[in-house]
């Protein structure tokens, strides 16, 4: 059984007309699956309370989170993130993301009863907030909630994000929890926020091992990437035997996304689904909840989620882009559209470092696998 | 940042008639390689692990005994330091007296220690790694009212600045390294490179979009 979550609410977070993480970048998906003429059917959440999020949050976070949101003026604000150009104070930014962490948990509640096999959650992957920090565009932490009350069912649970950056939030939260697996695959720190997500950052106490990570050189592409996927994530599955799996499908890796460097295409992205879908079903009986997260490139970004609703749903990909699609788009936008849903090959000149950012991401997988192998026992 | 800011309180010591045994099972149960010696509230030497390893080693001439004291092999005069000391004077010093520790001393009296371990925290600390954020390497001109103008940028875009280090290179420039929050930092850099900054990091930074 797959069943997709929504709620048309979701687009009350929305951080202002300049900002990355744009609610158009959703309703640019939902609208071209209306033009494909492919049912959208689905159900909606309940917002979740403040309350709920202290099982996450720090109570006095989520009180201020709250109040600003409100319009209310808090003197110290800017202790916990926000009131920056990532994380500005806009009113009723903590409603709506109140509604989306709802629909995470609403994902969570399906597989856990056994009414759901996959769930696709339009929207959220808040994997950049803290315990008590706004941060990367986050605020409450839909992934980590939903996780929560998986292992609270007894579930163990994996989290697999593939979003261009760290997810820095998600693995502080279960850093010693030994129910959580979380593996990340996005940019060197090196290079990109949050700075963090390095191969020793392995969990501590009851977690140790558990907590991956695999930054990949400037310049990935998509070979080295699945490369990565079938040498550590697989084997990591494998190893962690999770009741389930939670993926953040951010969409910023992506060649053309203006915040970072990885090079992975459309075809790339089928393919990594693609394989993220067979992972579940050999590891976790297919059960699995997928959220968005990233993407700043809303041509690419749109184009590359409903990618992933046709896979989820089974249903074969569609060549052309309809051309009112695009024409309303384009003018909305004010940016020329491809014509087709994939990218067109070859998308950009050959990498000239290429060799050495895949003999990089081997060493990155080798030196992970030979960190954990005297645990993975 | 000051040496109080990052030292241990309080520090476990010995007296000068512990013996080295004692002294070795100490480190180990508490995980740790200084012991400074005192006697009568008084510091009067200080002892590593790898002094004790030294002297009750089979290799050396006479090796000393376990049942030995401390006092026999302890190092004294003790170099210190005062809880006011910025932590950049205490490196200056253990760099220059190629030393691992330095006891911190108030009114005569043992307030603290601080280790090499102690002052790479420190450097974590000052570099901001330890929050969210992107870095940004600029190479500045040396004149006046270069770092002004870059703060003025960041803060128009309502930028968060975690961290500023600069230092000098040789070409009469000064190389300053930021930690910022936030995630768009490539159309900053695009930015700074327009006003006329040279960006070293994120790398590849063209001016025109």
């Amino acid at each position: 059984m797959r069943r997709i979550i929504y709620h048309p609410k979701y687009s009350n977070y929305d951080l202002g007309p300049e900002h990355p993480f744009s609610p158009l970048r959703v309703e640019m998906v939902i609208d071209l699956l209306k033009e494909l003429n492919v049912p959208f059917n689905y159900i909606e959440p309940e917002i979740v309370s403040p309350d709920l999020l202290t099982q996450i949050h720090n109570k006095e976070y989520v009180d201020l989170v709250e109040a600003v949101s409100k319009g209310e003026e808090i003197p110290n604000y800017s202790d916990f993130g926000l009131g920056t150009a990532d994380n500005p104070i806009v009113k009723g930014m903590a409603e709506g993301a109140r509604y989306l962490a709802g629909g995470a948990l609403l994902g969570a509640k399906l597989l856990i009863e056994g009414k759901a096999n996959k769930v696709l959650q339009l929207g959220g992957g808040f994997h950049h907030a803290h315990k008590k920090l706004a941060a990367g565009f986050c605020l409450y932490n839909d992934l980590a909630l939903a996780i929560k009350a998986m292992t609270n069912a007894g579930w163990h649970v994996a989290y697999l994000d593939i979003d261009v950056h760290h997810g820095d939030g998600v693995q502080e939260i279960f850093y010693t929890d030994d129910k959580v697996m979380t593996i990340s695959i996005h940019e060197s720190g090196e290079f990109l926020f949050p700075g963090t997500g390095w191969v020793y950052e392995l969990g501590s106490g009851m977690g140790r091992s558990l907590k991956l990570n695999l930054p990949l050189e400037p310049f990935t592409e998509g070979d080295s990437y699945l490369e990565v996927i079938n040498k550590a994530v697989e084997p990591a599955l494998a190893y962690f035997k999770p009741d389930a799996l939670v993926v953040q499908t951010g969409a910023d890796a992506h060649f053309a996304d203006p915040l970072a460097d990885l090079m992975l295409t459309t075809h790339d992205y089928e393919k990594i689904y693609r394989r993220i879908f067979e992972l579940a079903d050999e590891n976790c009986k297919g059960r699995a909840l997928f959220t968005l997260g990233g993407g700043y490139c809303p041509r690419a970004t749109s184009r590359i989620w409903t990618i992933l609703y046709f896979i989820f749903n089974n249903i074969p990909l569609p060549e052309k882009l309809p051309d009112t699609w695009r024409k309303h788009w384009e003018k909305r936008l004010n940016k020329p559209f491809p014509e087709t849903l994939h990218d067109q090959l070859p998308a950009f000149d050959p990498i000239p470092r290429k060799e050495e950012v895949v003999k990089h991401n081997k060493d990155v997988v080798q030196r992970l696998m030979d960190a954990v192998a005297p645990d993975w026992l | 940042m000051l040496i109080r800011e990052v030292m241990h309180p309080d520090p476990i010591t010995i007296s000068p008639d512990t013996p080295l045994c004692d002294a070795y099972k100490l480190m180990q149960e508490k995980g740790i390689r200084h012991l400074p010696v005192v006697e009568n509230d008084k510091l009067v030497g200080i002892v590593t692990d790898r002094d004790l390893r030294l002297a009750t080693s089979r290799l050396a001439k006479t090796p000393f005994d376990p049942s030995d004291k401390v006092k026999e092999i302890m190092s004294h005069p003790v170099e210190t330091t005062s809880p006011s000391d910025p932590v950049e004077i205490a490196t200056q010093l253990m760099r220059e007296l190629k030393i691992g520790c330095l006891p911190v001393m108030e009114d005569q009296k043992l307030v603290g220690i601080v280790t090499s371990a102690d002052l790479l925290d420190a450097m974590l600390r000052l570099t901001g790694v330890y929050r969210p954020s992107g870095r940004l390497d600029l190479s500045l001109s040396n004149k006046p009212g270069e770092l002004a103008r870059l703060a003025t940028i960041l803060a128009k875009r309502n930028i968060n600045i975690h961290s500023i280090l600069t230092y000098p290179e040789n070409n009469n420039k000064i190389r300053v390294v930021l930690r910022i929050s936030t995630m768009e930092i490539r159309t900053l850099a695009k930015e700074l490179c327009n006003s006329g900054f040279e960006v070293l990091w994120p790398p590849h930074i063209l001016c025109v979009e």
